[in-house]
C-alpha cells in the first residue's frame, strides 16, 4: 500500500515536470537565441550554447523597433483607460438591473464575443481609410475595443454583482445620490476585481498583433508588428528576434508573477460564474 | 422597501432638478455611451459584412454593385473550400479536444499534490501572457527543418526528421502542437479553480462510502466542475475558430492551403487579394458555422447553465 502509494506520487511528479519541460523549452530557445551571436542563432545542428553577445540587443536600437515599443506603451495605456472608462460603469449598469435596452445588449455582448475579428476587421478597414484613421493611435484604440470592451464590460459586472446592494440602499438613504453610491461605496469595494481585469485587458492590448497589422501605420506599428519585420524575404533574423521577443514577454512576466493572484482571479471569474 | 419610499419622498420635491434626473437615468447614462460604441465598432461592421457578401466589392476595382447570391454560388463550387472546412474542423476539434483533456488531466495532478502547486501553477501561466505572435514564431523555429530544436532532438534519438512546416500531411499537426503549448496551460488553469471549489467534505464522505479515487472523480469530482468545464470548452472552441498568428506566422496556411482554416482564408482573400466582396461571404459561412457549434455545445451542456 505505502509502495504504490510512492509509486503514484513519482509517477504524478514525472508527469508535471514533463509538463513544465514542454511549457519551458520554447522560453529556454528564445533566451538562448538573444544572447547568441548572429551567425550561430540558426547553425546546423544547433548551437545551443554561445558565446555572450548583445549584439542582437544593439540591431533592436537601429531597426526602429525602440519606436514600435514605445508605440505598443502608448496604445496599452490609451487601449486600458478607455476600455475601463467605458466598461467598467456599464459593467455596474448590467449588475444593477434595469435599464432600457439592457436585453438586447446583453445578447449582443454574447454575440459579439463569439465572433472572430475578421469580421469586423474588414469592414473597419474600409471605414478607418474613409475617415483618414488608418495608422493613427485614435484609430487603433477604437479598434482595440471591439474585443476589449465586451471582455470588461462582462467581467466588471461579475464583481458588481458580488457586492451586496445594501451597501449602496445603506449610502443612497445617508443622502448619497446614484454617482456617489457608484464612485464612493461600489467602484472601491469593486475595485480588486476592476484591477485584476485591467490587468488582462493591459496584457491583451500590449500582445494584440491582428488589429495594428492591418490598421496601424509606420508611426503607430506596436511591437508585435514591429518584430515581424526581421522576417527578411530570405532569412529570419532570430538573434534579433529574440531580443525583441524579451522586450514584449519580460514586462508582462513580472507583471504576472507581481499580480499573479489578481491576473488568475480575472481569467478564472468568467468560468467559475459563468 | 425602505429605501425606495426614502428616495421617493425626496425625488417628490424636485422632481425637475438636476439630480433627480440623474438619478433616475443613471444606469442609462453609463452603460449607453459603452454600447454605442459596441454598436459601432462591432454591430454595425458586422451587419457591413452580411450586406458586402452580397456584393463584388474590390479593394482595387472602383465601382462595385450588388450580385445577389452569386458569391455564394462561387463558395459552394469553390475547389478549396472542402479543403478549408476540413482544416477548419481539424483546428477547432482537435485544439478543443486535445487542450481540454490533457488540461483536466494536469490540473487533476496539480490539485492532488500537495507540494508546490502554487509555484507550479504560476509556470503555467506564463504561456498565457505570452504574445501569439512572439509563440507563432518561436514554434515556427522549433519546426525549423535543420536547426530547430524538435529535429535535432529527433535526430539524436536517430528517428526521422520530418519537413513540419513544408509537409502538407504535418503542417497541421504543427499548429496543433504549438496550440496545445498555451491551450493545456490555459486549460488547466481555469479546471485547476473549478477543482478547487469541490468541498473535500464531500470527496472525504464518499471515500468513507468506499469509494475508490477513480469513482469520487467520476461521480463527485466531475458533476461538481461540469458547470467549468462547459466554459473551458466554449472559450477554447472560440478561441480556436479565431486563431491567427499562430498560423498566419507559423505555416502561412501552406504549404498550398494545407493549413489554412476559414478566418486566415477570410483575411487572404479579403485584404491580400483584395476580393471584400467574396472574403464577406466567408466571412458569413463562419458565423454560420459558429452559431452552429455554439448551439449544439449548448444542447449538450447540462441544463442549469443555460441560464447564464
Amino acid at each position: 500500500m505505502k509502495n504504490r502509494r510512492r509509486l503514484t506520487e513519482i509517477f504524478k511528479s514525472t508527469v508535471l515536470i514533463i509538463g513544465l519541460i514542454f511549457v519551458a523549452i520554447p522560453f529556454a530557445w528564445i533566451l538562448l537565441t538573444a544572447f547568441k551571436r548572429p551567425v550561430d542563432a540558426a547553425s546546423v545542428p544547433p548551437v545551443i550554447f554561445s558565446p555572450f553577445t548583445l549584439d542582437n540587443f544593439r540591431a533592436l536600437k537601429s531597426d526602429e523597433y525602440i519606436g514600435s515599443l514605445i508605440n505598443s506603451v502608448i496604445i496599452t495605456v490609451l487601449a486600458t483607460t478607455t476600455t475601463l472608462f467605458f466598461g467598467v460603469p456599464a459593467g455596474y449598469a448590467f449588475a444593477r438591473g434595469k435599464f432600457k435596452g439592457r436585453k438586447f445588449f446583453g445578447a449582443f455582448l454574447l454575440f459579439s464575443r463569439m465572433v472572430p475579428p475578421v469580421i469586423y476587421i474588414i469592414p473597419l478597414f474600409l471605414f478607418f481609410h474613409k475617415l483618414n484613421l488608418i495608422g493613427t493611435f485614435s484609430g487603433l484604440t477604437l479598434a482595440y475595443l471591439t474585443g476589449l470592451l465586451p471582455f470588461t464590460v462582462w467581467m466588471s459586472a461579475s464583481y458588481f454583482q458580488d457586492i451586496p446592494t445594501e451597501l449602496e440602499e445603506a449610502g443612497r438613504i445617508d443622502g448619497c445620490n446614484r454617482i456617489q453610491a457608484f464612485v464612493l461605496i461600489a467602484l472601491p469595494l469593486a475595485m480588486p476585481g476592476i484591477i485584476s481585469v485591467g490587468l488582462l485587458i493591459c496584457i491583451a492590448a500590449w500582445s494584440e498583433y491582428f488589429i495594428p497589422m492591418l490598421l496601424g501605420g509606420p508611426t503607430t506599428s506596436p511591437a508585435t508588428v514591429g518584430i515581424v519585420n526581421f522576417i527578411g524575404v530570405d532569412s529570419i533574423n532570430w538573434g534579433a528576434m529574440c531580443a525583441g521577443a524579451l522586450t514584449l514577454v519580460i514586462p508582462v512576466f513580472i507583471l504576472t508573477l507581481l499580480a499573479q493572484r489578481g491576473l488568475l482571479s480575472g481569467l478564472t471569474a468568467g468560468a467559475i460564474k459563468g | 422597501m425602505m429605501q425606495t419610499s426614502a428616495v421617493n419622498k425626496t425625488s417628490v420635491k424636485n422632481r425637475y432638478t438636476l439630480s433627480y434626473i440623474i438619478d433616475k437615468y443613471f444606469l442609462v447614462f453609463v452603460s449607453w455611451p459603452s454600447m454605442l460604441i459596441m454598436l459601432a465598432v462591432t454591430a454595425i461592421p458586422f451587419i457591413i459584412t452580411i450586406i458586402l457578401s452580397f456584393t463584388n466589392y474590390d479593394l482595387i476595382l472602383e465601382d462595385w454593385k450588388f450580385i445577389g447570391f452569386n458569391n455564394f454560388r462561387e463558395l459552394v463550387k469553390d475547389p478549396q473550400l472542402p479543403k478549408i472546412l476540413s482544416n477548419t474542423a481539424y483546428l477547432v476539434i482537435g485544439s478543443t479536444v486535445l487542450t481540454t483533456t490533457f488540461g483536466l488531466g494536469l490540473a487533476v495532478l496539480m490539485n492532488s499534490t500537495v507540494r508546490g502547486t502554487r509555484t507550479i501553477r504560476s509556470m503555467y501561466m506564463l504561456p498565457i501572457m505570452t504574445a501569439p505572435i512572439v509563440v507563432a514564431f518561436t514554434w515556427r523555429a522549433m519546426f525549423n527543418n535543420d536547426a530547430g530544436w524538435i529535429n535535432w532532438i529527433l535526430g539524436l534519438l536517430h528517428l526521422p526528421k520530418p519537413l513540419w512546416l513544408g509537409d502538407p500531411h504535418l503542417a497541421m499537426p504543427a499548429v496543433l502542437i504549438s496550440d496545445m503549448w498555451t491551450g493545456v496551460a490555459f486549460q488547466a488553469i481555469l479546471l485547476l479553480a473549478g477543482l478547487m471549489s469541490v468541498p473535500i467534505e464531500l470527496k472525504q464522505a464518499a471515500t468513507t462510502d468506499g469509494a475508490t479515487n477513480w469513482q469520487v472523480f467520476w461521480h463527485v469530482t466531475l458533476p461538481h466542475i461540469r458547470p467549468v468545464l462547459f466554459v473551458a470548452i466554449l472559450l477554447r472552441l472560440i478561441e480556436a475558430f479565431r486563431k491567427f498568428e499562430g498560423i498566419q506566422i507559423l505555416t502561412t496556411g501552406g504549404p498550398g492551403i494545407a493549413s489554412t482554416p476559414l478566418n486566415l482564408a477570410i483575411y487572404d482573400t479579403g485584404l491580400y487579394y483584395d476580393r471584400v466582396g467574396y472574403a464577406a461571404s466567408m466571412g458569413v459561412l463562419l458565423i454560420v458555422i459558429i452559431a452552429l457549434s455554439v448551439g449544439l455545445l449548448f444542447r449538450f451542456s447540462p441544463k442549469q447553465e443555460l441560464g447564464k
